[in-house]
């Protein structure tokens, strides 16, 4: 018996309302019949009649704001629904609460780590069901335990670590295994990959395989089209808080997957013309820092330079150095011809660089303050007569970048945490559109965003390819990158491995430079 | 445009939001004074006003500065001590001579000065806010006491206690002194872009520092505001009390952060106003004026206070969650 498994019979043990409960592979263990879910007068979740079957991999798909959030939180408790009827085993059940799904097997790992980054690893997986002996810890014991179920997963960590001390990835893969310890029957992932490395998806993979062999039912939503193809037995598209239709992954394609969620065709999605190349605009010289070493590169008007490489390979720190925030170290930035010296962000933005760093959360966004003021900030110096905001100006360059990206709003003094992904990361644009700049640089612009939104920031890097911008775009998606940039940069630790011309190098051989074998 | 379906209805615009509130905090004030008016037969006289005025203007002035440090999601809890502290430097300057222009602007550079040691100590020496205002609460009330020795110096010049006591229009001084520092904090606050900076620094000081505000000047400035206003108001005291102590203003500090607080300021940074913490100063004013004149014992009065931020801000949390 595996060490997971113990500890599921240890749960087990402990009388649950699961109990007797298990139903045979195939057969349906959650239905959802007309279930429907408003806010106020909006309709988040029209009603939808979706089955899960007992041990399959259900993979839901569907742009940002097509429901997918609205459907998790009402499988797991966190909202209750306004109309409709929820089958678990084949009885009605209410799921009123978080603690009666879990009660009854039904776990979510979400995008966003919900664990206590002081603890350590151990700590975490037993939190709130710690392993005790006349009301004190068995701290060893859980350690050993937790050890024991890690390896066992093949999850390469220390149980006795500081969860902080991990990568986000990492961290991302010790709530896994917290579900994976419960006794889950039914787990749902929500864009668990967002944020981790490719050996860390692979992990997670053989995970999720493995979980579905021990029986347990998986619901994945994700926005990457080939890890649905990858590991989901059926697929439902949701679209605009619509269920359109449910697949067998065996028995359809990414096109027709797409043009169920968005009515669009996939060539549309990456959006390449035809620019000309002009001058050089920014040139990098042996530049050095911290997170990166002796890069050189160039990028000339008209031209996307990609940025390709796993995270913590440096593309991110070799931006940040170059827009001044970890200034370089050693080497020489040329910004049109020139040598200059980029000391703070101010220095690179008086010069005409512009940056939607990697997290809209942690770097991007004033989350708690109004969607105008996130747009206006970079640009209150030029809103402003003597020490005065001229409050005219301020509402029409709010109104106006909302207007031109279309950002879904119903007025510019909403607090940008009440919108969506594909929305917020608009914000983060608006706010350099309305700046301004020869070089803008996008790190992973579009983490979280769903397809519609894509193609328009897609389309946006060609407007300003034409009105004689450069852009580097950094990605961990490697069609993305690969699709859309003129040349392709490949980083490893710190260091530039690799560059060719557009579609010179095949995904593989950058693949390879990437993870360097 | 729709409104994104999945995402919960977006929150009302904030200003109408604000307004609302500031509304039900005006009419809170409003009742206590009605209620007052009618429980007792001296609220409503000229010489109560004024009294009240007068001890509601100090505190009003100290949440003003509080307020713009706690945007920043920062707290200063020195400005009590400095209080005493600045009342004490006046006196001792009056004492040695020093014409009373000089000695107030002296005054109001040292106030400046602690502002930007707790700006250093917090940019540069990477202290948290609590820590680096709380030594300073300390060290200050020390060094004051230090200069005086333990006792108090008093002020002879009768002009500067005179003020104190003076009306003007009909207003007392004091209050006067009130608008004096509102109405430039609210032109910086609401309208000056330092003000929005303020705001962005609170909320996510790293998007802030990306968006190219000088984030490290941005703190700098909300602890200067804060020791300043303090500062003044020791003057202020020193004029009221005519004499200079160390330990005066014990526990205004925590006056200021409820007023702020009780008029909307969010502790975790990001949201707050000038007219909020005004109108908390003035409540809790006009419950410390009140409970005096019902002859309810002033230990009362702290206890209704701690209870008044309760349910204030509790109010104010529901609220905040009823608009998500």
């Amino acid at each position: 018996m595996t060490s997971l498994e113990q500890l599921a019979h240890r749960h087990d043990d402990s009388p649950t309302i699961t109990e007797g409960n298990r139903v045979p592979p195939g057969s349906p263990i959650l239905e959802l019949k007309g279930l429907q879910k408003n806010y106020g007068y909006v309709q988040a979740l029209k009603p939808a009649t979706v089955t899960f079957l007992a041990g399959e991999v259900h993979a839901i798909v569907g742009e940002n704001g097509a429901g997918k959030s609205t459907l998790i939180k009402l499988l797991t408790g966190v909202i209750t629904r306004t109309a409709g009827e929820i089958l678990w085993c084949g009885h009605p059940v209410a799921l009123a609460t978080p603690n009666e799904a879990i009660a009854r097997g039904i776990n979510a790992v979400h995008q966003e780590v919900v664990l206590c980054p002081h603890l350590t690893v151990a700590a975490n997986l037993f939190l709130g069901d710690e392993i005790n002996r006349n009301g004190l810890m068995r701290k060893r014991q859980m350690e050993k335990t937790a050890q024991a179920v890690l390896d066992d997963l093949g999850f390469h960590l220390p149980a006795a670590a500081v969860l902080s001390s991990l990568t986000i990835g990492q961290q991302q893969l010790v709530a896994t295994a917290r579900a994976a310890m419960r006794g889950t029957q039914f787990l749902i992932f929500d864009e668990p990959t967002a944020y981790l490395t490719r050996q860390e998806s692979a992990q997670l993979f053989k995970l999720i395989r493995r979980l579905q062999s021990e029986g347990v039912t998986i619901v994945y939503i994700s926005h990457r089209m080939e890890e649905v193809f990858e590991l989901a037995d059926r697929v439902s598209v949701l679209r605009d808080g619509t269920h359109v239709g449910t697949r067998l992954v065996g028995e359809t394609n990414e096109t027709e997957l797409i043009a169920l969620m968005i009515n669009r065709s996939i060539d549309q999605i990456y959006h390449k013309e035809d620019v000309p190349f002009g001058e050089t605009i920014l040139e990098a010289r042996g530049l050095s820092g911290p997170g990166f070493e002796n890069v050189s590169l160039s990028v000339r008007s008209g031209e996307i330079v990609g940025l390709y490489g796993l995270i913590g390979a440096g593309r991110s720190e070799f931006a940040l150095g170059l827009y001044g925030r970890h200034p370089a170290t050693a080497g020489e930035i040329h910004w049109m011809g020139r040598k200059v010296d980029i000391k703070n962000e101010r220095t690179a933005m008086d010069i005409g660089i512009a940056l939607a760093p990697e997290s809209r959360r942690d770097q991007g966004l004033c989350l708690n303050l109004p969607i105008g003021l996130n747009i206006n900030l970079p640009v209150f110096g030029r809103l402003s007569r003597g020490p005065v905001i001229s409050r005219g100006q301020e509402s029409a360059n709010a109104d106006q970048q909302i207007r031109n990206l279309a950002i879904k709003t119903p007025h510019r003094n909403v607090l940008v945490s009440s919108m969506s992904g594909g929305n917020q990361q608009k914000v983060v644009i608006g706010k350099w559109l309305s700046h301004g700049a020869r070089l803008f640089i996008f790190d992973e612009p579009t983490v979280g965003v769903d397809v519609g939104t894509k193609a328009e920031i897609y389309r946006l890097f060609a407007t300003l390819l034409k009105q004689g911008a450069g852009i580097i775009l950094i990605s961990s998606y490697l069609p993305e990158v690969y699709e859309l940039a003129d040349r392709l940069h490949v980083f490893r630790r710190g260091q530039l491995v690799g560059s060719h011309d557009f579609h010179a190098a095949s995904h593989e051989d950058v693949l390879a430079e990437a993870i360097g074998v | 445009m729709a409104i994104t379906p999945s995402e919960p209805v977006a929150a009302a615009p904030r200003r109408g939001m604000n307004v609302l509130f500031s509304l039900t905090l005006i009419g809170l004030l409003l009742f206590l004074w009605i209620a007052l008016g009618l429980g007792t037969a001296s609220f409503w006289t000229p010489l109560n006003i004024s009294n009240l005025l007068r001890q509601g203007a100090m505190t009003a002035i100290l949440a003003v500065g509080q307020t713009f440090v706690i945007i920043t999601a920062g707290i200063d809890l020195s400005v009590g001590a400095i209080v005493g502290f600045s009342s004490v430097i006046l006196a001792y300057l009056l004492q040695a001579g020093v014409p009373l222009g000089i000695a107030i602007a002296l005054t109001l550079l040292m106030g400046i000065a602690i502002g930007v040691f707790h700006g250093f100590g917090i940019v540069r020496m990477g202290l948290p806010p609590f820590i680096i205002t709380l030594a300073t609460l300390t060290s200050l009330r020390g060094i004051g006491l230090l200069i005086t020795d333990g006792s108090t110096i008093s002020i002879t010049h009768e002009g500067f206690t005179a003020f104190s006591r003076a009306n003007f229009l009909g207003i007392p001084s004091l209050f006067w002194m009130v608008i004096l520092v509102a109405v430039p904090a609210y032109i910086f606050l609401h309208l000056s872009r330092w003000g929005r900076y303020l705001f962005a620094v609170g909320s996510n000081s790293e998007a802030a520092r990306l968006s190219g505000v000088n984030v490290n000047r941005t703190i700098y400035m909300a602890y200067i505001l804060s020791a300043t206003c303090a500062a003044f108001v020791g003057i202020l005291l020193a004029s009221r009390i005519g004499i200079g102590n160390a330990t005066q203003a014990e526990g205004w500090e925590l006056q200021a952060i409820a007023s702020s607080v009780i008029g909307g300021t969010s502790l975790f940074g990001a949201v707050g106003s000038i007219h909020g913490p005004l109108i908390g100063a003035f409540i809790l004013a006009t419950i410390n004026n009140g409970a005096n004149l019902l002859n309810v014992n002033s230990f009362w009065q702290r206890i209704i206070t701690g209870l008044l931020i309760i349910v204030i801000v509790y109010f104010d949390q529901l609220r905040r969650r009823g608009s998500r």
